[in-house]
């Protein structure tokens, strides 16, 4: 009962983390038709920045407060100065074909990701170094017994249970949120209805780049932080959103929390070893059974 | 007043409309009518902008939309209502009449409100089904909704693309009655295209027939119904 406990609230609070990123590539994907691997290249920037600024005596919330401004600000100017310049050029030979201007901008985010940690690397000399967290890490103790989850647990599913709150409310309840809907469902509608889609796919780069930078302040005082210790988060965070349905944002996250669950199970009853093996059984079960994902809508043509 | 003076929109240096010039009357509704190919299509969404001219221009009473994004082309009052019934399927109906009006939510909420009211009384039975998916409408409440989704953000000009293609004729017939009492009830100038001349021309001022993208008459609406040998050998009936 114990180890089941132990997996069921390491998977929680890990797939909190995983849906993070997972719902950061899809809002990318979604309203800019990019698939982002630059993501968690930005989160581990932003949380350099952090760890920056706590050594020189912020305190936690302030720095974390900036980091998720800057990893806001990292991804609008993602867009801005690279994405839509990339777009734009309409007579490019390069970008003619419909699957050169897919690839472009991929290719554009891996080179990214390569100049951010370039950059980390110049800046704080690529150590790894260790990441506080704001509450205790150790397990938490109720009466005599021991519990199988941290305060820092309930602190990372707290803090991403608010955002998703928060981020349900801007799409379903604000104009903002239904010009982003829109944009991403039909751009050609959306701008003849006067809204200014360019803006409106820089803030979905906006708003992916503070998810993950919080994924990246979330998870880094575990894992330490170093410019390569959130490559597997993006790996994870991306199978997640394919699970999810790619399209959907509630299923990115459902398929963050899924995989969460996954790897935390195969951790405590069998080896940390056979994890990736889970996960690539995982994901081809679920393009076998569900190519469209959870939460995925089928392309549904009228004729 | 629109006033199109020698407009040339070229696809990879095919002249999808070649050297157009005409006006529409404020106030009125004016059609172009024509076979497929000859160019409709392509003129109003050179007008809204989404595809641009390679010259020529368009002016709209005193602006000159030729240089203007798509964006800023709704917002000075001109209206597309896109080929195909075009609305977004996943968004309620009631979603996507205030994707309408989200623009001007800041300075004119109260009259988006009094504007979406209106076209609730419009066309009752997107009330009636306000909180369904878009996708799951009839194709003449779909048109419906894609009329009412440029209504709210009250277009002084309004580009109709071809609004009965795929309906029954008397649901047809009944949109653009609808239009017809819109354009005298408000002064709203309307520009027509339709493949099915009748019943557009039937309420047009104006009639405009293209061909291989050339206008090939500009007549009044009553006289480009009567000739019968413009239409045989333009429109084939």
């Amino acid at each position: 009962m114990n180890s089941f406990l132990t997996a069921f609230f390491a998977g929680t609070s890990q797939g909190a983390i995983y849906a993070l990123v997972s719902l950061g590539l899809v809002l990318v994907w979604r309203g800019a038709g990019v698939v982002n691997f630059a993501q968690m290249g930005q989160a581990m920037f932003t949380t350099y920045i952090a760890s920056q600024l706590i050594q020189n005596e912020y305190s936690y919330w302030s720095a974390f407060v900036i980091a998720l401004i800057s990893g806001a600000l990292l991804g609008a100017l993602v867009d801005l100065g690279i994405m839509r310049p990339l777009s734009s050029r309409k007579n490019s030979q390069l970008l003619n074909s419909q699957s050169m201007r897919t690839t472009v901008p991929v290719i554009a985010s891996l080179g990214i990701l390569g100049v951010l940690k370039a950059l980390a690397g110049i800046f704080w000399a690529g150590e790894e170094r260790g990441f506080p967290a704001p509450v205790p890490t150790t397990g938490l103790r109720l009466g005599n017994s021991d519990l199988a989850i941290t305060g820092f647990d309930l602190f990372v599913i707290g803090v991403v249970f608010l955002a998703l709150v928060l981020t349900t409310i801007f799409f379903t309840r604000t104009g903002m949120g239904l010009a982003m809907r829109a944009s991403a469902l039909n751009p050609e509608v959306t701008r003849l209805s006067g809204i200014r889609v360019g803006s409106v796919r820089t803030l979905s780069w906006a708003i992916s780049g503070t998810a993950s930078s919080l994924a990246g302040l979330l998870v880094t005082p575990k894992t330490n932080l170093s410019p390569n210790t959130l490559d597997l988060l993006l790996i994870i965070g991306f199978t997640a959103a394919v699970v999810g349905g790619l399209t959907s944002l509630a299923g990115s996250v459902l398929g963050g929390f899924i995989l969460g669950y996954v790897i935390a199970f195969v951790n405590v009853y069998s080896a940390p070893e056979n994890v990736f093996l889970a996960i690539l059984i995982f994901l081809l079960l679920a393009l076998f059974l569900r190519p469209q994902g959870i939460l995925g809508s089928k392309e549904v043509r009228r004729v | 007043m629109l006033k199109v003076a020698n407009l040339v929109t070229e696809f990879a240096s095919i002249k999808a409309l070649n050297d157009i010039s005409f006006q529409a009357k404020p106030g009125r509704i004016t059609t172009v009518i024509g076979a497929n190919g000859a160019g409709k299509s392509t003129l109003l969404r050179t007008i809204s902008g989404l595809e641009r001219p390679t010259s020529g221009s368009i002016k709209w009473f005193d602006e000159e939309l030729t240089d203007k994004s798509v964006e800023a082309i709704v917002r000075s009052g001109v209206a597309q209502v896109p080929e195909g019934h075009a609305v977004i399927s996943q968004l309620s109906v009631a979603e996507n009449i205030e994707l309408g009006g989200l623009f001007r939510k800041r300075q004119a909420r109260g009259d988006l409100e009094i504007a979406t009211k209106e076209v609730y009384e419009l066309f009752p039975i997107l009330f009636e089904r306000r909180r369904e998916p878009a996708g799951s409408l009839s194709g003449g409440e779909r048109q419906m909704l894609a009329i009412s989704r440029a209504l709210v953000a009250r277009p002084k000009l309004l580009l109709l693309d071809e609004p009965s293609l795929g309906l029954a004729p008397l649901i047809s017939a009944q949109i653009i009655s609808i239009v017809d009492q819109l354009c005298k009830s408000t002064g709203l100038t309307v520009l027509l295209v339709e493949q099915n001349a009748n019943t557009a021309l039937a309420v047009a001022d104006h009639g405009i027939l293209l061909a291989l993208g050339k206008v090939v008459a500009d007549l009044p609406a009553k006289e480009l119904i009567a000739d019968s040998a413009l239409r045989a050998a333009y429109l084939g009936y």
